[in-house]
């Protein structure tokens, strides 16, 4: 019996792990030295209502880690020795890592490829009708368009988590034309079989 | 749906363009019921028939065959003076093309509808100057529509849309002209009609305002392929589309 | 190649668009062959001279000379016989008579008049011979009337008439070009008249002479006439002429004022056609650039278009304005011209082709230029001139009831040509009561004159005014239809919007048909002075005494039921257009 290819879980268990949250907490250190709690909360900032995904402790881990990597050094302030409290500061290297994040122009790459294999899968196997899938695929990014769309409309002119909501819409409904043209093109080949 | 709390109702709607091999089925036996306070949204790609099907239920064009109520009133039987009549109270139109008269003030132009219902010129003045406000233009309602830009035009076409207190408003692609920018305005508009309980009809290609609506259907080849109620994602969900994951 | 793939492509697209718009090509076609129509008649009438006296003339052996015997008349110096040598005087090719002549009393249908009779066995001479039109020629028991007298008469071949108190009958209707007096003329066998003249009194005898050299005709008559008091006078055929032309001259008169008449009414109705197509073709030639056609590709496309239409409408003006042409040239009833005339010559045949084709090159090449001068993207996107913005007209009409707030805002749209149909129609009105007033005046008149012949005069002058007015009314008419469609057209955005808003089709329609009114009463209000100013210039101080005041007021009711009655069709059409068909094509 073949093994059952493991698909890796979309739903992390606590919260979602900023890819890039590294380079972020450098760059904002690169003007003057923070406190841990000051960092988390100029991210929750400029992330708006989707900072309630950011995990708790996501910060200070990751301020341990870029520690440890020598990028930033840190201090304690005070008695308590709590990573929120301490100050941290950017080193040389760390200096470094931020001018080369902010000139690197690489982009995330757009994925359709899934998606595609899998209505073509459907369609050869015979397992389910393509059409459907795309309908139900439309249907959720839908909803998430409708979330996304009523948090940009919430926030007020000129905000910038509002132009990150921006962002999510329009991807959202690029996406959607792009299945809008898989369901034309399904449905036709099912008349055509 | 039980018709009687519908504010629309249509049964097996047709309409042909056309006549022997150059016969054109534009909409091909469309049921429909929108109950009061509903929001829809009909999408499709162009020339899936879903103008048409709008034309049809404003009365503005005769179907081929089904037939239609519109606020408790059936639509074969009217003629065209009666659907005229009808239209006045019953409907709101919003166009792709706006359709503003040009030589008349953004304030003239939304008084329109109500004049021609029989209001007098004072109470048609006042409601205009209120609608106005209401969509966010009042600092414009000297301005013809040639100094407006797009997204303004579109709006003071929406206020002229309501100003008969319209049982229904109808609109055919009502961004389909319109920039980013000016799409949000209008966005925030549909968003606040429905809120204020006001029953919408929507043709668009547009998801974004697809998604403002509560039942959104979809159209191909000239019948009504698939239906669904939106629900709201979540803040999580949101997060997986914007890239903040692991 | 290149040349016959250009031409297919012309083709291809004027046929197209012709098919396209077969309603709007019809009617543009009517428009431009009325306007040829108009202006060949404006010119056929203009050129209406004395050609006709000049046939009946040689039709009759027209007399260079005529001469009249009147002893007792004008003196009593001189003898018959020398009046009779006349004949055979130096440079007298050919003569006729003397025939005995008296003022005899005839009476025929319920009219007494006095008449110049003349004694003549035959028909048949040299000089002076009467062309029978119908029945046959003077015998015992008939006489001859002259034509004009007849008609004035209504008397016909077979009727019977009194003279002197002598039962006899018409035998015959015949025309001459020798009327020396202003009695009108018969002719009865020479036993008839010896028999019914007055025997108290001398006869008269009149002798007809032909010169043979019609230039001399003046010094002729001067060496011949003897002084005063001379038994004998001698007319020269200019004099004779001079008597007819005076009826001829009235009507050439009214014939020359119809044709400017004519005319003003053309440019009217060309300037709405060509202001009216104007738009249409601003957008035709940014689409023709806009795909990449040259400026002359362009070009050759509208003039093709519209030389097509303008050939078709010069064939049918020209064949109509021939039809219709006869019933105005028929000046001084006894004169030929009426049958069949050609007062249409290869001149004025060529110059309506220059004028439709004048046409067909204004609404060419005006567009064009404007296309070529406004920026592709402008021609596409704003074709039509905006109609201006009228503030306080807009404000004022919103207190109006629903068709009359429509027909205001509607008439506003397009001043210009709501001016060019006030003229038209103004023009119209005023000519019709110029006419009215002055048949009115030919009855009164008639009854104040009781002469026959004066009233045939003004007969036959009312018969050109009323056949001018009718051709004027209808002109008017098609220029108001066109005028109507042309704003129904241009306003179909507009009225479906108002439908899609809640106006029904009878709004509609009574909105678009009210637009016309307004010019409707302004036109009818400015034509009555105008009519009643033309009316006095004809006819003088005649006509200031009896100037009617009331009846013409009734123009003004009259006018606008007309024009709404005619106005209502293409209102009613434009009102019953598929909304959506409008609204989605923009």
């Amino acid at each position: 019996m073949a093994k059952l290819l493991e698909l890796p879980s979309r739903e992390p268990l606590h919260g979602y792990q900023l890819r890039v949250v590294q380079e972020v907490l450098l760059a904002l250190l690169a003007r003057d030295a923070s406190h841990g709690y000051e960092l988390r909360a100029r991210l929750t900032l400029a992330l708006g209502p989707l900072a309630v995904a950011l995990n708790e402790g996501q910060v200070y881990v990751t301020l341990g880690r870029l520690e440890k990597s020598g990028l930033v050094s840190s201090r304690r302030v005070g008695q308590v020795d709590r990573r929120d409290r301490r100050v941290y500061e950017l080193t040389p290297a760390g200096r470094e890592r931020v001018v080369a994040w902010l000139e690197d122009t690489s982009w995330p790459k757009p994925a359709p490829a899934e998606f595609h294999l899998k209505l073509v899968a459907a369609a050869t196997a015979g397992l389910a009708d393509p059409v459907g899938i795309v309908d139900r695929q439309r249907h959720e990014l839908l909803s998430g368009l409708r979330e996304a769309q009523r948090a940009a409309l919430a926030e007020a002119e000129g905000s910038v988590a509002g132009l990150l909501l921006e962002g999510v819409v329009l991807r959202l409904q690029a996406d959607l034309r792009w299945l809008e043209a898989c369901a034309g093109y399904w449905s036709q080949a099912r008349g055509r079989s | 749906m039980n018709s009687n709390s519908s504010v629309l109702s249509a049964r097996e709607l047709v309409k042909d363009y056309g006549s022997g091999a150059a016969l054109v089925r534009a909409v091909r036996d469309v049921t429909l019921d929108v109950a009061s306070g509903e929001s829809v949204a009909i999408v499709g790609p162009s020339g899936c028939g879903k103008s048409t099907l709008l034309y049809l239920l404003g009365g503005l064009e005769r179907p081929t065959a089904g037939t239609l109520q519109l606020a408790g009133v059936q639509l074969e039987r009217l003629p065209e003076a009666g659907l005229a009549r009808l239209r006045r109270h019953a409907l709101g139109f919003v166009f792709q093309a706006f359709h503003l008269v040009d030589e008349l003030t953004a304030l003239e132009n939304v008084e329109l509808p109500a004049l021609l219902a029989g209001a007098s010129p004072h109470n048609a003045r006042v409601r205009a100057v209120e609608l106005l406000a209401r969509v966010g233009l009042a600092d414009r309602v000297g301005h013809l529509p040639s100094a407006l830009s797009g997204g303004q035009r579109q709006r003071v076409a929406i206020a002229r849309a309501l100003v008969n207190e319209p049982a229904v408003v109808l609109a055919d692609e009502p961004t389909g002209n319109l920039d980013g920018a000016a799409t949000t305005d209008v966005l925030r508009l549909f968003e606040q009609l429905h809120a204020d309980g006001q029953t919408l009809v929507v043709v668009t290609h547009d998801e974004r305002i697809a998604a403002t609506a509560d039942r959104l259907i979809t159209m191909r080849d000239g019948e009504f392929m698939d239906e669904a109620r939106l629900t709201g994602g979540s803040a999580r969900s949101l997060g997986a589309m914007t890239g903040l994951e692991g | 190649m290149r040349v016959a793939g250009r031409l297919l492509f012309v083709c291809r697209l004027v046929r197209g668009d012709i098919k396209r718009r077969r309603v709007q090509s019809v009617l543009l076609l009517a428009m431009i062959a009325t306007t040829t129509t108009t202006l060949t008649l404006a010119l056929a009438l203009h050129w209406v001279t004395d050609s006709p006296f000049a046939r009946t003339r040689a039709a009759t052996k027209g007399p260079d000379v005529a001469g009249l015997f009147e002893p007792g008349f004008h003196g009593n110096v001189g003898t018959y016989q020398q009046f009779v040598a006349l004949r055979r005087a130096s440079g007298v090719l050919a003569s006729s008579g003397p025939y005995p002549i008296a003022s005899l009393e005839l009476s025929a249908r319920g009219h007494l008049v006095r008449v110049h009779a003349e004694g003549r066995d035959r028909q048949s001479a040299a000089v002076d011979q009467p062309l029978l039109t119908a029945g046959s020629w003077a015998a015992p028991g008939g006489v001859v009337i002259e034509r004009g007298f007849a008609d004035a008469l209504g008397v016909h071949v077979g009727d019977p008439i009194l003279l002197n108190g002598r039962q006899l009958a018409v035998r015959g209707i015949a025309l001459t070009s020798a009327v020396p007096t202003s009695d009108p003329l018969i002719w009865v066998t020479r036993s008839a008249l010896l028999a019914s003249a007055d025997k108290s009194r001398p006869l008269w005898y009149a002798l007809n002479l032909k010169l043979s050299d019609p230039a001399s005709v003046p010094a002729f008559t001067n060496a011949h006439n003897g002084g005063p008091n001379t038994a004998w006078f001698l007319e020269s055929s200019q004099g004779i002429r001079a008597d007819d032309s005076a009826t001829i001259s009235e009507e050439q008169q009214l014939l020359q004022v119809g044709s400017a008449l004519l005319a003003m009414i053309a440019v009217a109705g060309i300037a709405v056609l060509v202001g009216g197509r104007m738009a249409e073709q601003t957008r035709r030639v940014g689409l023709l650039k806009a795909v990449g056609a040259t400026p002359r590709l362009v070009a050759m496309v509208l003039l093709a278009e519209n030389l097509l239409l303008a050939i078709a409408a010069t064939i049918v003006g020209v064949v109509v304005g021939r039809l219709i042409a006869p019933a105005l040239t028929s000046p001084g009833n006894s004169l030929l011209g009426s049958a069949g005339s050609p007062a249409l010559t290869l001149t004025t045949v060529a110059l309506a082709a220059a004028l439709a084709l004048a046409v067909a090159a204004a609404a060419t090449i005006l567009p064009a230029l404007r296309g070529a001068r406004t920026s592709t993207i402008t021609a596409l996107n704003d074709p039509a001139r905006p109609p201006q913005r009228r503030p306080r007209l807009t404000a004022l009409s919103a207190r109006l009831p629903v068709p009359l707030l429509l027909a205001v805002r509607l008439a506003a749209r397009r001043p210009r040509r709501m001016l060019l149909s006030i003229a038209s129609m103004a023009i119209a009105v005023a000519t019709v009561i110029a006419t009215l007033a002055q048949s009115h005046a030919t009855v009164l008149g008639v009854q104040i004159a009781g002469n026959i012949l004066a009233a045939s005069r003004h007969n036959s002058v009312d018969h050109v005014a009323n056949v001018l007015s009718v051709i004027l009314l209808v002109i008017a008419a098609i220029n108001l239809l066109f005028a109507t469609w042309a704003s129904v057209m241009d306003a179909q955005r507009p009225t479906a919007l108002a439908r899609a808003l809640g106006a029904t089709p009878r709004q509609i329609t009574a909105g678009l048909a009210g637009a016309q009114l307004g010019p409707a009463l302004i036109a009818a209000v400015l034509g009555i002075p105008i009519g009643l100013v033309m009316y006095i210039a004809a006819d003088g101080n005649e006509a200031t005494a009896h100037l009617p005041i009331l009846w013409p007021l009734a123009a003004i009711p009259i006018t606008l039921i007309a024009v709404a009655a005619l106005t209502a069709i293409p209102a009613r059409i434009g009102a019953h257009r598929p909304i959506a068909e409008v609204l989605r094509s923009e």
